[in-house]
């Protein structure tokens, strides 16, 4: 019998159940962790492309600002004529120059301003610088500031620091010089990045980190290939892993230059995991749900399958009264009504089996019951016994008739019983006599033994019936028996109204004739040769006679049992 | 080097290496066309007697630039050294103009109308004026040596009259000219008839100027 088999209802509804849930669960979990997740993923790498943009207008305010500042500063005219003395030696004055640069310097809030003569080369610097006297020509803002006699800005790495720079050109009224403004790209603007996007910023190149909002520590970051610039990649900083988006900063330096954006991956997905931790809760609860309801059902079905299960084994056990008690409408219901409906009907066969046994033989009751008796009647080989009491006139003369009834009923009672007792059908009750079949309707290939251990228990039983009524004062009876083996046709005899079973043939009229004999030949039990040939050993027998048959000159040989052997008597 | 200071040391070697001669009346004129590199005649372009420095004689006139709607007027004046030069404004409002040129560095604060004075252009070179408050506004006078100077018109010609005959060295010099007035300097030999003589100047490309009123001025 297969696992399956043998579990209980309860577990395979619980099982049931779980097998429809888990799958859900797990792709619930797998969907949310799928979606989510990549939602998540999506939303942080818009914020630090966000952040790349919000970085991107900052560089452009501030160069407009520095633009703006520059263009206006290289149109004052004191400016101008500083600027201009540089054309004279005698007139040059540096210092003136150096000065005024501290002051726009200090006036605008840049890092630095430079300023040069119309070729390039550096003439004052605030802060200051050991550039001063060296051209600077070759320097990216400048240089295009040059070629276009306008203003340009880039960005450019001064002494290891970022700088946005512009260079403005000086008209007096054409280019006398330039005038250079710088603001750092510093840790202060990664930081401002930071507060304003929630995005850690570092600029750096592949091999130097110039600023960054992050606590330096743990080595710089890692940039991407280049084929993985702007797109998120996953870099672990310590025990949290990172979502970094590289994005290329135009810039003059000898490396390209990046500003990474960088965004906590492991905060952006806390909601997917506080979610996910609700749907295994949901999940959880759901199965607990399943195994109550599994009970439930389980207990639904059970307890009237149980119920049906308990009145089944009442109902093999005999009791053909019991009623399973279901009140539902439903299949249970109409299978508790089935089962009532089947035992009554069980009930009510028994009924008649009993009732009509009462009036034929248990063996012809079932076989009629059964329809196992073919209307036509059948020709059977059996064995035929009568029994008759002896002095029977004399008795109904001398006892009460109801004390007769009493005695012959406590006979008849016991003869029946022998007479089942070996499988034969008591066919008739004559007055005082009885006529039994053996053979008929059950079929037995030893109806003759059958007969004869009949025959020897009703003697036997009589004589303890014997002894109890002598106890008691009341009378001796006195039997005779004869049995004869032969065919006879058996079968339903009678109109509808009164049919029972019989059987005919010249074996009945034999066997009782033998009966008729025994009070003359002194024997208890008479058997017919045809019997004798049948009995085999183990049976003590008596005295031989012949006797005739009414009608007809022949003589049928019989002899006397007396006994059966003990061995055969177990056997029996 | 700035234009303005090898136009100084052009004029002294000038000086120094030719003989002045004799001027006479009538004399015949040297005319030419000034073409630049790729075969285009140059407008605006001076040719002036390098050597022998022939100065006028007697008080030389005042020349003027005026402002007129918010430019300079001409925007060229070629004036022989020693010159009082003028800036009117006709404008309605105020000038400031002013030149950083070592040349010649004036300033001429705020003022409308004929208030400002006259400046004296006592050196050779190129003096490249400007106002404060327009930046746009540019101008530039060239002071030469000599009083032989013409301006070629818009078919690059140009005509310098009364030269006597006599050897000259004559340069020619542009705004845009990537040669040094020597270096574009011819001799050439004038007798009783006029003469001929061309110039090929290789320009360098215009230089963007300030902006007026957002339009980016080329010139």
């Amino acid at each position: 019998m297969s696992w399956w088999a043998r579990s209980s209802l309860r577990t395979k509804i619980f099982l049931a159940f779980s097998a429809l849930i888990l799958p859900l669960l797990l792709a619930t979990l797998s969907f949310t962790q799928l979606l989510v997740g990549r939602d998540a993923e999506r939303g942080l790498a818009e914020e630090l492309r966000t952040t790349g943009q919000v970085f991107e207008t900052l560089l452009k305010e501030r160069t407009a600002r520095l633009r703006a500042s520059s263009t206006l500063l290289a149109s004052d005219f004191a400016l101008k004529r500083v600027f201009a003395t540089h054309f004279d030696p005698n007139d040059y004055d540096p210092e003136t120059l150096a000065s005024a640069g501290l002051s726009y310097r200090e006036r605008l809030g840049i890092g630095l301003v430079w300023m040069t003569d119309e070729a390039g080369t550096l003439l004052a610097a605030s802060p200051v610088s050991k550039r001063t006297g060296q051209s600077l020509a070759t320097l990216s803002p400048l240089r295009q500031a040059m070629d276009s006699q306008a203003p340009a800005d880039t960005i450019v790495e001064v002494d290891g620091q970022l700088f946005q720079m512009v260079a403005v050109p000086v008209f007096g009224p054409d280019v006398i010089g330039f005038l250079l403004l710088g603001q750092a790209i510093d840790d202060s603007v990664a930081t401002q990045l930071k507060a304003d996007t929630r995005s850690d910023v570092t600029f750096l190149t592949p091999s130097h980190v110039f600023a960054s909002s992050a606590a330096r520590g743990g080595g710089p970051p890692r940039l991407p290939g280049r084929r993985a610039q702007q797109t998120p990649f996953l870099q672990r900083a310590g025990n949290e892993r990172l979502l970094s988006l590289a994005l290329p900063v135009r810039a003059e330096l000898t490396e390209p230059l990046y500003a990474l954006v960088q965004g906590s991956y492991d905060k952006a997905l806390a909601p997917l995991h506080g979610l996910q931790w609700r749907i295994s809760a949901i999940g959880a609860l759901a199965l607990t749900g399943a195994l109550l309801i599994g009970m439930l059902l389980a207990g639904g079905i059970v307890r009237p399958v149980r119920a049906l299960v308990g009145g089944m084994r009442e109902v093999l056990q005999g009791n053909l009264r019991f009623r399973a008690r279901l009140d539902r409408l439903d299949e249970l219901g109409f299978l508790a009504r089935s089962f009532n409906e089947m035992v009554g009907g069980l009930e009510e066969r028994e009924h008649i089996k009993d009732t009509f046994g009462r009036f034929v033989s248990r063996d012809v009751a079932e076989a009629v019951l059964n329809d196992r008796i073919p209307l036509a009647g059948e020709r059977l080989s059996v064995s035929i016994l009568f029994q008759d009491i002896r002095g029977f006139s004399l008795l109904g003369r001398t006892l009460d008739p109801a004390a007769l009834l009493r005695l012959l009923n406590e006979l008849f009672s016991e003869v029946v019983s022998a007479v089942e007792g070996e499988g034969g059908t008591v066919k008739q009750f004559t007055g005082d006599g009885v006529m039994a079949l053996f053979g008929a309707p059950q079929v037995y290939v030893d109806h003759a033994p059958r007969a004869v251990r009949a025959a020897l228990e009703i003697v036997r039983r009589l004589e303890r019936l014997n002894r109890h009524w002598q106890s008691t004062g009341a009378v001796r009876l006195r039997i005779g028996i004869g049995i004869h083996s032969g065919e006879v046709v058996a079968g339903l005899i009678g109109p509808d109204a009164r049919v029972e079973y019989g059987a005919v043939g010249d074996a009945v009229n034999v066997a009782c004739r033998i009966e008729e004999h025994t009070k003359e030949l002194g024997a208890t039990i008479l058997v017919s040769k045809a019997v004798l040939d049948q009995l085999g050993a183990g049976f003590e027998l008596g005295a031989t006679a012949e006797i005739s048959l009414k009608g007809t000159r022949d003589v049928l040989p019989v002899v006397e049992v007396l006994a059966l052997h003990e061995a055969e008597t177990r056997a029996g | 080097m700035p234009v303005h200071l090898f136009i100084c040391r052009l004029c002294l070697a000038g000086a120094i290496a030719v003989a002045p001669v004799a001027v006479l009346a009538g004399a015949p004129s040297l005319s030419g066309i000034v073409t630049s590199s790729d075969g285009r005649r140059i407008a605006d372009a001076v040719v002036f007697v390098q050597s022998p420095v022939q100065t006028s004689k007697g008080a030389k006139p005042p020349q003027m630039v005026d402002q007129v709607s918010k430019t300079f007027v001409p925007g060229l004046l070629p004036v022989e050294v020693g010159t009082l030069v003028r800036f009117p404004n006709h404008d309605q409002i105020h000038h400031h103009v002013y030149s950083f040129s070592p040349a010649k560095t004036f300033e001429l604060p705020l003022y409308k109308g004929e208030d400002a004075p006259a400046v004296l252009l006592d050196k050779v070179g190129v003096v490249k004026i400007g106002c404060n408050i327009h930046d746009w506004m540019s101008g530039i006078i060239l002071v030469l040596p000599s009083a032989h100077f013409a301006v070629t018109d818009a078919n690059g010609r140009f005509v310098l009259e009364d030269l006597p005959p006599g050897n000259y060295v004559v340069a020619a010099w542009h705004a845009q000219s990537k040669l040094k007035p020597e270096e574009a300097a011819q001799s050439v030999t004038l007798a009783h008839e006029p003469a001929h003589l061309d110039f090929t100047l290789p320009l360098a490309p215009a230089r963007p100027r300030p902006s007026v009123h957002g339009v980016r001025a080329e010139r």
